[in-house]
């Protein structure tokens, strides 16, 4: 049987280690190939891609830019096919993002990222919150409503469709935490470091989305 | 809700955690990363591991273990100690730390800071700041608190914070390695200076201080002897703090 092959794009951004070995460990045994996404792609090679980011959101853009990532993933975006963006990489999907300046995203799911805005707010939001249901999917079944995840974030997700958020996150205020559209899903926190419930949800995405 | 992480911390030199009072009769607690993949099992929602001899020659070997802590954990890795130049913090990162931690190379080269930030993201630069009373003042020391520098602690916290700092580990010079609590006040003065995350860090003894040190507002309580000794396990300081009304991850 032929393996299905799972791209894991390296955006300069972070490392990509840990989610490199929670992929490694899901596929094990099973007819799946993780490959490393560097530089121009074919995406007709790839049944899912996953992008993990940290840091900024228009460098993160200027990097796929620059490694001749952009194009073949907007061209795969752009027709609906499997994506799990992480963080920055789930970010990027917006139509754009105001940081010091502006950035035009990749323009997938509608809505732009903007900074936490209370001033009482300890910024960056870092550590463990917890995930509530809008509602059941693939990826987030297994209980995982209410359980923690592990974000490190000073922007979010706004303006969004509520058709698009699976879940949502309290800190000052209530944000997208989870979202999706068609076969494309972004997940704010960062699961690879979000031991066994994080460990879950790749999972459910490589196996069940 | 946002809960209050617990972080073991591992003195480690080479591959092995130590344990030194105030950095004399250092005694070897373990292996490291054995006890990293335990801590990650029991319920630590972070790890902090820090060189403490960062000679040349250990300091492969303790690469090496970041290396292999990576590869057993899930949970986010800071690494401090030995960093000199942006170099430092590169390599640390690609041995797979999720943040690394600036100490007294800040002190000397503030604009480390910024320049690590701008190239990594201020999400994985953590500023560690050793602070000290001396002469009714609390000043930024260095080198395990042996040299007191001219710095004054809150100038010094607000400094690393417009320069880019994603977070400030503070470590109290007057109650590290003493098991008598942290030092409330001087984390109560940074935490209402700043407005990223503060690790409490120094003098956790027993489970009431962890409640105390929750109510600095430091959003990160760091321990290291009441773990590596077995005293208290991770689980029971959440269930304490749980109980207390303290939001953690249980």
């Amino acid at each position: 049987m032929k393996k299905k092959v799972i791209g894991l794009i390296d955006g300069q951004s972070g490392n990509i280690g840990s989610i490199n070995k929670a992929i490694k460990e899901i596929i094990k045994g099973r007819p799946y190939q993780l490959k490393i996404i560097k530089g121009e792609f074919d995406n007709s090679l790839f049944s899912k891609i996953i992008l993990p980011g940290q840091g900024a959101y228009a460098t993160l853009i200027s990097n796929l830019k620059k490694l001749k990532i952009y194009k073949p993933l907007k061209k795969y975006l752009d027709n609906n096919r499997s994506y799990l963006g992480i963080c920055v990489g789930m970010q990027i999907l917006s139509d754009q993002g105001h940081e010091d300046k502006t950035t035009k995203g990749l323009g997938i799911i509608a809505g732009e990222i903007k900074k936490f805005k209370s001033k009482k707010l300890i910024i960056p939001h870092m550590g463990w919150n917890s995930i509530r249901l809008n509602k059941e999917d693939p990826i987030i079944t297994n209980n995982l409503d209410n359980k923690d995840f592990y974000f490190v974030h000073s922007y979010i997700f706004q303006n969004i469709k509520k058709s698009n958020v699976l879940a949502n996150t309290h800190y000052g205020k209530k944000f997208p935490s989870i979202i999706k559209k068609g076969n494309i899903y972004g997940v704010q926190f960062h699961p690879e470091k979000s031991h066994k419930y994080g460990l879950n949800l790749i999972k459910n995405y490589i196996l069940k989305s | 809700m946002l809960k209050t992480r617990i972080i073991p911390c591992l003195d480690v030199i080479k591959n092995k955690v130590v344990k030194g009072v105030n950095f004399k009769n250092i005694k070897v607690m373990g292996n490291a990363v054995e006890m990293a993949r335990y801590y990650s099992l029991s319920g630590a929602d972070e790890l902090c591991m820090l060189d403490i001899n960062a000679s040349y020659q250990n300091r492969k070997t303790f690469i090496k273990t970041v290396e292999a802590i990576a590869k057993v954990i899930n949970i986010p890795l800071t690494v401090g100690g030995g960093i000199s130049v942006l170099d430092d913090i590169t390599d640390l990162l690609n041995a797979g730390a999720d943040k690394v931690s600036i100490n007294s190379a800040a002190v000397k080269n503030p604009k480390l800071i910024r320049q690590a930030s701008i190239k990594h993201g201020s999400q994985c630069i953590v500023v560690a700041i050793d602070g000290k009373r001396h002469e009714n003042k609390m000043k930024v020391v260095v080198k395990g608190g042996r040299e007191i520098t001219k710095k004054e602690l809150i100038v010094w916290a607000k400094e690393v914070q417009s320069l880019g700092a994603g977070e400030i580990l503070m470590t109290s010079m007057d109650t590290d390695g003493v098991q008598n609590g942290f030092d409330s006040s001087m984390l109560k003065k940074v935490t209402s200076n700043v407005s990223i995350p503060v690790i409490a860090s120094g003098g956790v003894g027993n489970l009431e201080h962890f409640y105390l040190g929750h109510l600095t507002k430091s959003t990160g309580l760091l321990a290291a002897s009441v773990f590596h000794s077995g005293k208290y396990k991770i689980k029971s300081v959440k269930k304490y703090l749980k109980n207390k009304g303290v939001p953690v991850r249980l």
